[in-house]
């Protein structure tokens, strides 16, 4: 027995893991950017060759059971009416066994490198020269802290090839951290830390979506991750480290703008470096150099902008922001500003 | 036995004629409590359903504004509530399991009708209450499953939760008592001659499932309780920045919940390992697997719950073990899908609608099933978990397995039940129609799932790539609407002017076939005497297959009450009446009500509802204290008192009730941020008391033995004297707690102070009402009604009372004596 037989086995498993990976690729990840099945970090193609594994098994249980269930129903039976069947026995031993022993030795087969992709997803320490970022969930948005002092908000970025660390804290209620394509969910927990570690391998960027109801626009709270080349990355840093653009003095409406901040009741909740000291809404330093808007739900353009801070609470119901009551220019003036602040 | 067949000696009026409205509202019949708990659960289905498809309309196309985000947020909440608590579970249970049990093991009623009653009246309050948030307040709306610390006040104001909290501790109440009664039903209540191993596969499933549910609710109760306290009495049992952790709930719902999912399923496997032995005409394949592999099923789903918790970090170890131990669950679940294909192999088939559901069960349900294992393996469940893949997973359990269950049972017991046949023609498309809406609803939600599309999020973007399969979703919700309208429409055609049915429609293999369609009020004349698996197949037939088919086939249908020799039936005594169960059921909502409404004088009026009609349900019958059974079943099948059993399976719930609170002192104590902790207990002052408690049992032990003999001055001596004890117990207790309010340690102070006193709290009120149910006995003792004969009052008082009695010993060893031990 065989070698032929073994070898007859991994071909056919091989086939059928190809035809796995190609219906997989066919998710184009620019078509469906929160796909699971695109891994573009270690964590996530540790995952997907799991996922591939079970899937195969899956697929050869269920043609057993379809293949044994047409065959009971459509040929080893009759009809009543028709003549009675031969009977049949009502147990017998030795399928029994083989029903049982069959699924346990498949369960081990996966059950072993679940276990190996369990502890090697969640190792106890932060790996050498990992890049630790702390992640702060909010109802309903995202804030990220990194070591050097650097602050983003829904905007993540990262640096590609380096491993990093997330670390997950919640002020208010449970949420999840989750980027398909860099991997699996975490739960944000108030009252404990949660680790999330990975290495992404592809620049891009990846959208991610907080993953457990936390409450009445849990729908909005998305945000982007972007993988940077180390130099795009290490040139993001040290934008964010340097405060803000100061706006020019050839923008008028900008500068009105400023001065229209300044007195808002904005500055209670938002930080602007050098002008406003609010913590509890995100940070707008570098607002303008963000591509979207209100937790990834808009995209950063000067009329979304302007809708936003008309109504926050049509586009995201439930967010702290209060309506803002600006006259058209006033708000004109306002968002202009906001846009100039990369 | 059954070989001539006799005219009808008597006219036999089925258990659905006569009483009028006042005969439904007290009735105690288990078939008829059965029809109130179909009627409900259509009803609340109905919402349901609509629910869902609300929430495919508000998904049809990106942004879309059909639905407010918090109308859609309540309306996935109530869908899974109402399709769990409501539905599912009422149908399976309530319904089925209340209509089948005594008929398919031969008994005339459930073992405590009057608390069967009770349950189907408090299930329907509860249903009212999740539902009063339509007039006041609002629907709930933080999911199924409630996660805290999003249920705190602070993040969710309104009555919303309320009604939600209050909802289903009645809900899990009523649920509990049920599983108490079925427990006791199938033990003690068999017909003579039916070994465990001849019961029918449903009763089996009913067996384990009434296990389950009796140490699977109380997790949910505890932690419903530390909830209503947080919300309602400012604790903060979830709250983390006074040192908890709302983890904490995760792991008390998912201990109910995860064996919840077996509570639905398990009974389902019942109905399917019915249905298709008789469409086969073969008996079911393996039926000693079958019965192991669903107790094996239940005691592995209750080491599994942490599985629906892979995301919340509880570390490698605690992840691989609970992959393990969902993994194994696979092994159990394939040899039933195995044994009912083996069934079918071979079988004289006979292509009803009922065996289409149930073969069309069997794909569905497997395709749930595979894709649970990929869940089992905790890193592929982090990407599944809380998306759309896991929504087709469970519906693929609970819709594709359960319901299909219950529809298959619908067009099979439908019969028996209303003496008149569904529309097979109508069942067919209904059939067809379910499996096509089904599939393109659900199996297109692996797909985006797998996209990345969260679930319980009420829109998505554009650019995501999910609008086409949502509509495909959408289009597959309505065709299944379609299915469930065509559905109500062949049961309301049928009950107007549905083709009467045989008593055995089917050739049917268990018992209730040998009854009239519908069965009378008493279900069978005379208890028949069980021969072996498959009761009623045999009787027709023979162990053979020659015996008695002549007779079988020679006109008339037998029914075992006429195939016996003429039976008096008017003789045959039936439990009364009662109206205590509803008036009763009305003063727990009465109280569920001005709690949440802020009126305490309702509450208290509720209050006195429910010990009014406590007091009347004990003096109902002029036999006090003793329920009036049908004096064959009592001692039961297994010698021993129904009570009893009944006794001792609340035992077995309530070790779980108490094992939850001492895990969470046991894990809060020194998590307190602030205040006093467990440095302030009173040690000598306790022992004492504990003392008192454990002579109180041994006072209780000599009450019981002069009973048994007799001696009523020693008899009223020895209970007045465990009275006295545990009320001195309960002094001590009281002084104990007022020294702590004067030395700053209130309920609210810190973790300690909370999980102390809702663990002590619990365990007095305990000792309180046994102290009542004692002192009950002490007034029927001292006036001369507590003889020799009622020993059996004052053994079942003492079980409890020893039972309370050895939960302080743990208390008092874990909370007390703990503390001077250094380190502990």
């Amino acid at each position: 027995m065989s070698g032929r037989g073994i070898n007859r086995y991994s071909i056919a498993s091989i086939t059928m893991r190809v035809a796995i990976a190609l219906t997989f690729a066919g998710c184009s990840s620019t078509d469906r950017p929160m796909t699971t099945v695109s891994p573009k970090s270690d964590l996530a193609n540790w995952i997907q060759s799991l996922y591939i594994d079970v899937t195969v098994w899956d697929a050869i249980i269920l043609a057993i059971v379809v293949t044994a269930f047409i065959l009971a129903v459509f040929v080893f039976s009759s009809r009543v009416g028709e003549a009675a069947p031969a009977a049949t026995a009502s147990s017998d031993l030795g399928l029994e066994i083989v029903w049982t022993l069959g699924p346990a030795l498949v369960l081990l087969m996966i059950s072993v490198p679940t276990i190996r992709t369990i502890f090697r997803s969640q190792p106890a320490v932060a790996p050498a020269g990992a890049l630790e970022i702390k992640v702060v969930a909010h109802q309903w948005w995202w804030e990220f802290d990194y070591p050097d002092g650097a602050k983003a908000s829904n905007e993540l970025h990262i640096p590609v090839n380096r491993p990093i660390r997330l670390l997950l804290e919640s002020p208010d209620v449970i949420h999840s951290f989750w980027v398909p394509q860099l991997g699996g969910k975490r739960d944000v927990v108030p009252g404990q830390i949660n680790e999330l570690t990975f290495v992404a391998t592809v620049p891009g960027m990846y959208p991610g979506q907080c993953a457990e109801f936390c409450g009445l626009s849990h729908a909005n709270m998305r945000f982007r991750t972007f993988v940077d080349s180390p130099d795009d990355f290490a040139k993001w840093d040290r934008e964010q480290l340097a405060g803000p653009v100061a706006t020019p003095a050839t923008d008028q409406l900008a500068s009105d703008g400023a001065k229209v901040f300044a007195d808002s009741p904005c500055t209670t909740c938002h930080m602007i470096q050098g002008v406003s000291k609010g913590y509890i809404g995100p940070d707008l330093t570098h607002f303008g150099g963000r591509t979207t808007l209100a937790a990834g739900v808009l995209q950063n353009t000067p009329a979304n902008v302007a809708k936003w801070i008309e109504n926050p609470q049509e586009i995201k119901p439930g967010a702290n922001m209060p309506p803002l009551l600006l006259p058209g220019p006033k708000l004109n003036a306002l968002v202009a500003y906001l846009e100039s602040l990369k | 036995m059954a070989a001539q067949p006799k005219p009808l000696p008597v006219h036999q009026p089925s258990y659905l004629e006569g009483g009028g409205i006042v005969g439904w509202l007290t009735t105690i019949d288990h078939k008829r409590v059965a029809v109130m708990y179909l009627a409900s659960a259509l009803f609340f289905m109905a919402f349901g359903g609509l629910e869902a498809m609300a929430i495919r309309v508000q998904l049809w196309h990106p942004d879309n504004h059909a639905l407010s985000a918090a109308t859609y947020n309540a309306f996935f909440t109530m869908h899974g509530t109402t399709m769990i608590f409501l539905v599912v579970m009422p149908l399976l249970l309530g319904f089925l399991g209340n209509f089948l049990i005594p008929l398919q093991i031969g008994a005339r009623d459930v073992a405590f009708p009057r608390l069967n009653a009770l349950s189907f009246w408090l299930a329907l309050v509860a249903g009212i209450l999740l539902h009063l948030g339509w007039i006041r307040g609002g629907l709930p709306d933080a999911g199924w499953f409630g996660y805290a610390n999003l249920t705190e006040r602070y993040f969710t104001p309104g009555l919303a939760i309320d009604w939600w909290v209050v909802g289903l501790l009645v809900s899990g109440t009523s649920t509990v008592l049920t599983g108490l009664n079925f427990l006791t039903t199938i033990i003690a209540m068999r017909a003579p001659g039916m070994t465990y191993m001849r019961m029918p596969m449903f009763i089996w499933s009913l067996l384990v499932t009434s296990i389950l549910i009796l140490i699977a609710f109380p997790a949910l109760t505890i932690g419903l309780i530390f909830l209503l306290f947080d919300r309602f009495f400012d604790t903060h049992f979830y709250v983390a920045s006074a040192g908890a952790t709302p983890i904490l709930w995760q792991h008390l719902f998912w201990l109910f919940g995860h064996p919840e999912v077996y509570i639905m399923a398990l009974p389902a496997f019942g109905i399917i390992s019915e249905v298709i032995p008789t469409f086969s005409r073969k008996p079911l394949f393996g039926y000693p697997m079958m019965a192991y592999s669903i107790c094996l099923i239940a005691f592995l789903s209750y080491g599994v719950w942490g599985h629906h918790m892979f995301a919340t970090g509880m570390g490698p170890v605690a992840d691989s073990a609970f992959a393990i131990t969902s993994m194994l669950i696979a092994i159990p679940t394939g040899v039933k899908v195995f044994s009912w294909i083996a069934t079918v192999w071979g079988g004289s088939l006979r292509m009803t609608t009922a065996f289409y559901f149930a073969l069309g069960m069997i794909l569905e349900f497997t395709i749930g099933g595979l894709s649970g294992i990929m869940h089992a393996s905790a890193p592929i469940d982090l990407q599944q978990t809380d998306s759309y893949f896991v929504v087709a997973h469970f519906h693929y359990v609970l819709f594709g397995g359960a319901m299909f269950a219950i529809l298959s049972a619908f067009y099979y017991w439908w019969p028996k039940i209303t003496g008149r046949m569904l529309g097979e023609r109508i069942g067919k498309w209904h059939f067809w129609l379910t499996v096509v809406g089904f599939n393109v609803t659900f199996f297109p939600m692996h797909i985006v799932g797998m996209w990345g599309m969260p679930r319980r999020t009420y829109t998505y973007g554009a650019d995501m790539g999910w609008t086409h399969l949502n509509q495909l979703e959408t289009v597959g919700a309505f065709i299944l609407g379609i299915a469930f309208l065509l559905f109500y429409i062949n049961i309301f055609k049928s009950l107007i002017g549905g083709e009467r049915a045989p008593a055995d429609p089917w050739d049917g293999r268990s018992l209730e076939w040998s009854t009239p369609s519908p069965p009378p009020a008493y279900n069978f004349a005379t208890i028949p005497q069980i021969r072996g698996r498959d009761a009623w197949w045999i009787l027709k037939y023979g162990r053979a297959g020659s015996r008695g088919v002549a007779a079988y086939m020679s006109g008339q249908t037998p029914t075992l009450s006429q195939a016996a020799q003429p039976v008096d039936v008017e003789h045959i005594h039936m439990p009364a009446p009662s109206i205590f169960p509803l008036v009763m059921s009305l003063g727990v909502g009465t109280m569920g009500l001005g709690l949440i409404i802020d009126w305490y004088r309702i509450v208290i009026i509720g209050a006195v509802v429910v010990v009014l009609s406590i007091i009347g349900m004990g003096f109902e019958y002029a036999d006090f204290g003793q329920e009036s059974h049908d004096p064959e079943h009592a001692p039961s099948s297994g010698g021993i008192d129904v009570r009893k059993i009944g006794i001792w399976s609340f035992i077995g719930s309530e070790c779980v009730f108490f094992a939850s609170l001492i895990s969470t002192f046991i894990v809060y104590k020194s998590r307190s941020v602030t205040g006093p902790g467990p440095e302030i207990l009173n040690i000598p002052l306790t022992s004492f008391s504990t003392f008192i408690l454990l002579m109180s049992s041994l006072l209780m032990v000599l009450a019981l033995a002069a009973t048994q003999r007799g001696d009523k001055r020693w008899e009223r001596i020895w209970l007045g004297g465990t009275v006295l004890f545990g009320l001195i117990f309960l002094c001590g207790q009281v002084y104990e707690f007022t020294s702590f309010m004067h030395e700053g340690m209130g309920l609210t102070t810190n973790l300690f102070s909370q999980s102390f006193f809702v663990l002590v709290g619990f365990h007095g009120a305990h000792v309180a009402i046994g102290v009542l149910w004692l002192s009950v006995l002490l007034v029927a003792a001292m006036t001369g009604n507590l003889g020799k004969s009622r020993a059996l009052s004052v053994e079942l008082a003492g079980l409890y009372w020893h039972f309370v009695d050895v939960v302080w010993i743990i208390i008092f060893t874990l909370v007390y004596l703990m503390q001077a031990v250094p380190g502990a």
